[in-house]
């Protein structure tokens, strides 16, 4: 257990290096989630019937994701791990006397806290000081922030299985472009990155009822901001830790039968 | 001319080596692209209009620039990925050759495989312009491919600035996202549907008002002046302190080093 | 005047600090403290028409900012450089067509396609004429043994196939001056045999002048009669690689072997110890040199073998950094 814990702190301590890049990303943030604020704004300002969510409860939803978008992505794929996968260099990885996809899983849940530690903070500062309407708003209540905290964090732990599946899954194509790419831009839709899900059209709704996606960001952002009931809530978190189960489960299985085709064929 | 001609030959005879790879990223930026205009789809499921403009006007709005950013993406890539070619030291093999430096960094690199946006932008403009009833006359066809041009070039000239910034240090340079995919994600929509502020720093100090939002006006009839149409020409005035900045910055590269 | 003249080049880079912790990288953003570095400190020399000239120094010495600057990539602080009456980096479109240069580390050609299509590019950049193009290539994929390998996808090549066609794709354009920058580097014996034989018929036969770096010394003595020698940004040496060879090279160790008992005392003999089946002398050249040795011994013993061990060229090298504290 420890050497996975070592494997996370290295990971998260490098992602701290890259601060230039976190300045940047920080203004290219907060530069996309204004342009998304204004145009939720021009909408709601337009008139609409029967809309899902207010438009406060859409702007604080919006910040949220843009402030956590390094943590709940799934498209900013981990290279190292692909490239691992590609040139072959697994099969040092395989040398060590530890679990890969464990080790994998720490390294990119490392990645992430540390990508998204330095952008966060200084998201939300900034963006709870601008001026009604465009200000990022608390959460509805105190009960809803514990049940955002704890959705949040099983949501990570989802996440981060989802993006370590795509490697896996190289295995055995041995390119991430094509069917890899398709995957994640139809999982980083249904997550509710682009959309928040109570805007989809019905059927798409429906759809993601009975996929993880939308159990990564969009439920513990909407518990956040009071979309949704406690009831709701709890029985979410519910269905995201089975959905995070079974993630793992398929992942480690997954890589276990394609890591035996590499092997097989010298990879 | 003829060297560029033959050079996006070769990229594309380069990327057909790997035909498998090329068709199934060619079918994923279908995809990719389709989530860029599913936000416009599903807001416009709840709400009727933004600020008055109705969705195929939107869609129309977001066609043009699309276009102009998939273009840059295919024919001016290597002054996209200029930053790659510092690193790699590979601009060093430029600075060898007897020729325009721009020319050669336009001929460095390619991505073929997102053709596949520009057929899908011009799909969207087609389909919009179906649907839209706009009352066509000459000056209006030519505002119309003004807008395509000019989207072109302002892609080009905002790739250009950020590698000329290159030359100095590729530190931060994470930053040019703001002007580019930021730019490209907020003149999807006409401009006029942001604050004031934003309306006047996209009209003057990056003048995508001028590409998409002036001549869109004049387009669909909400502004009669003749030279909303002609906007988009301004746009071209904008290229040419860009074009400047890049040959101040190859100056300096090769005063400094890399 | 020479065909390149170099004159008092000097050339200086910033270079930014570097501190660890947030402290000093948030100050760092704003204020940056620089290192002046002097990569080339008043550097003279001349070369003539048809030479071969080998660049040699450590490595950070300064060699690759003086081949950027005499290829017009970079352009110095100071001095002034005439190659075949031009200034490379004021006159750089017309200068680079008189000049080829082959970058051991990078490549020119396209990874994913033949070597010929990017021979085929080359012909249009550098505008050259189609007959004559055909004929040096020609030239080049005959010399070169190129006819199997041109039509390859470049990174299906083995490194000394892609060396060779690099180093055509240079020629193509017929240059009077070839630069060379570690043109060997990582290529198996064979193909650096290959490389040199052709890069010394490239100059007997053209007369190209050229220049080459490296830091395998054979490459340097099988083609080079000259080197420059620079440490510290500064040349240190300018001359013949013979001349360098005698002043350093001082000492022979000669084998004996022999059944006989070897009594031999003489100045010039520093060391004389018994081996096997034989003797090991050390012998210092300059008193007693290996022309006079030889028959003294064979007075003396009967010799049935004898192996004479120069000092290696990289010894010799080795010994001149020292000197130089470089």
């Amino acid at each position: 257990m420890k050497a996975y814990f070592t494997y996370f702190k290295l990971k998260f301590i490098s992602g701290l290096q890259y601060r230039s890049a976190a300045w940047a990303g920080i203004a290219t943030q907060f530069f996309f989630g204004f342009v998304y604020v204004m145009i939720y704004i021009a909408f709601y300002d337009s008139g609409g019937e029967n809309l899902p969510m207010n438009i406060h409860q859409v702007i604080t939803y919006l910040w949220l994701n843009q402030s956590l978008l390094a943590l709940v992505n799934q498209f900013s794929k981990d290279q190292e791990l692909f490239k691992m996968v590609k040139d072959g260099t697994i099969s040092y990885e395989l040398a060590r006397p530890k679990n890969l996809y464990f080790m994998w899983y720490f390294k990119v849940l490392g990645q992430r806290l540390s990508n998204v530690v330095l952008r966060f903070f200084p998201l939300i500062l900034v963006t709870s000081l601008l001026p009604k309407p465009y200000t990022f708003g608390g959460p509805s209540s105190l009960f809803n922030f514990l049940l955002f905290l704890i959705s949040l964090t099983i949501g990570t732990l989802l996440v981060t299985a989802l993006t370590v599946l795509y490697p896996i899954i190289t295995l055995t194509t041995m390119s991430e472009k094509g069917i890899v790419n398709i995957m994640i831009s139809i999982a980083d839709i249904l997550s509710g990155l682009v959309v928040p899900i109570p805007f989809f059209p019905l059927f798409l709704q429906k759809i993601s009822k009975f996929l993880p996606f939308q159990y990564i960001s969009d439920l513990p952002f909407r518990i956040y901001v009071g979309n949704v009931d406690i009831l709701f809530g709890i029985h979410g978190i519910f269905i995201q830790t089975i959905w995070f189960i079974i993630i793992v489960f398929f992942g480690f299985s997954l890589m276990k039968k394609n890591l035996k085709r590499v092997v097989v064929q010298g990879g | 001319m003829k060297i560029y001609v033959k050079a996006l030959g070769m990229h594309l005879k380069s990327e057909l080596e790997y035909r498998v790879n090329f068709i199934l990223s060619f079918l994923s930026q279908i995809l990719v692209f389709f989530t860029y205009y599913f936000v416009i789809l599903s807001l416009f499921t709840k709400f009727s209009h933004i600020k008055g403009f109705s969705l195929w006007e939107v869609l129309l709005c977001f066609s043009i620039i699309q276009f102009g950013f998939s273009f840059n993406e295919v024919f001016a890539r290597g002054v996209d990925k200029f930053d790659e070619l510092i690193i790699r030291g590979d601009f060093d093999l430029l600075l060898i050759r007897p020729r325009n430096i721009l020319l050669q960094v336009l001929c460095s690199d390619s991505d073929f495989v997102k053709v596949s946006r520009i057929i899908q932008a011009i799909i969207v403009l087609i389909l919009s312009i179906i649907h839209l009833d706009i009352q066509w006359n000459i000056l209006k066809v030519f505002t119309l491919f003004l807008m395509l041009v000019s989207s072109c070039v302002i892609f080009f000239g905002i790739f250009l600035m950020a590698a000329s910034y290159c030359f100095y240090t590729i530190q931060g340079l994470e930053v040019r996202n703001v002007f580019t995919d930021g730019g490209k994600q907020m003149a999807q929509y006409p401009i006029g549907v942001f604050q004031k502020g934003f309306v006047l720093f996209f009209t003057f100090i990056i003048p995508y008002a001028f590409v998409n939002y002036y001549p869109l006006l004049y387009l669909l009839g909400k502004k009669e002046q003749y030279y909303y149409g002609l906007s988009p020409l301004l746009v071209f005035l904008y290229l040419i302190p860009c074009i400047m900045m890049f040959y101040q910055g190859m100056k300096r590269y090769t005063s400094v080093g890399s | 005047m020479s065909f390149i003249e170099v004159k008092q080049i000097s050339k200086t880079f910033r270079v930014a600090k570097k501190k660890s912790g947030l402290k000093e990288a948030i100050k760092s953003f704003f204020k940056r403290e620089y290192l002046i570095v002097k990569a080339v400190e008043d550097v003279s020399f001349s070369i003539d028409e048809g030479e071969i000239v080998g660049y040699i120094g450590p490595n950070g010495a300064g060699k690759s900012t003086t081949i950027k600057i005499l290829s017009g990539i970079l352009n110095p602080d100071f001095g002034e450089c005439k190659i075949a009456g031009m200034t490379p980096w004021k006159e750089r479109v017309k200068y680079v067509k008189n000049i080829g240069v082959v970058f051991g580390q990078k490549s020119q050609l396209w990874w994913d396609i033949p070597a010929e299509d990017t021979f085929d590019l080359l012909r249009d950049i550098y505008e050259i004429p189609e007959e004559e193009y055909q004929s040096t290539k020609n030239d080049l994929i005959k010399k070169l043994n190129l006819e199997d390998i041109i039509n390859i996808p470049v990174r299906q090549l083995s490194l000394g196939q892609r060396m060779r066609c690099e180093i055509a794709a240079s020629l193509l354009h017929n240059p009077k001056i070839l630069f060379l920058d570690e043109p060997t580097i990582g290529l198996d014996a064979v193909s650096k045999q290959l490389v040199r034989d052709f890069i010394k018929r490239l100059n007997h036969e053209k007369h190209t002048t050229i220049i080459l770096t490296s830091h395998d010394m054979s490459d340097i003595t099988t083609l080079a009669k000259r080197i420059i020698l620079i440490g510290n940004g500064k040349v240190l040496y300018d001359g013949s690689l013979k001349k360098l060879k005698d002043q350093y090279e001082t000492e022979t160790t000669v084998y004996v072997k022999t059944k006989d008992k070897l009594d031999i005392r003489k100045k010039g003999i520093l060391k004389k110890s018994k081996t096997k089946d034989g003797y090991q002398l050390l012998v210092q050249t300059k008193e007693l040199s290996i022309s006079k040795l030889l028959p003294l011994l064979s007075r003396k013993i009967e010799i049935e073998d004898i192996e004479i061990e120069n000092e290696s060229i990289d010894q010799i090298i080795v010994k001149l950094y020292e000197d130089y504290q470089i």
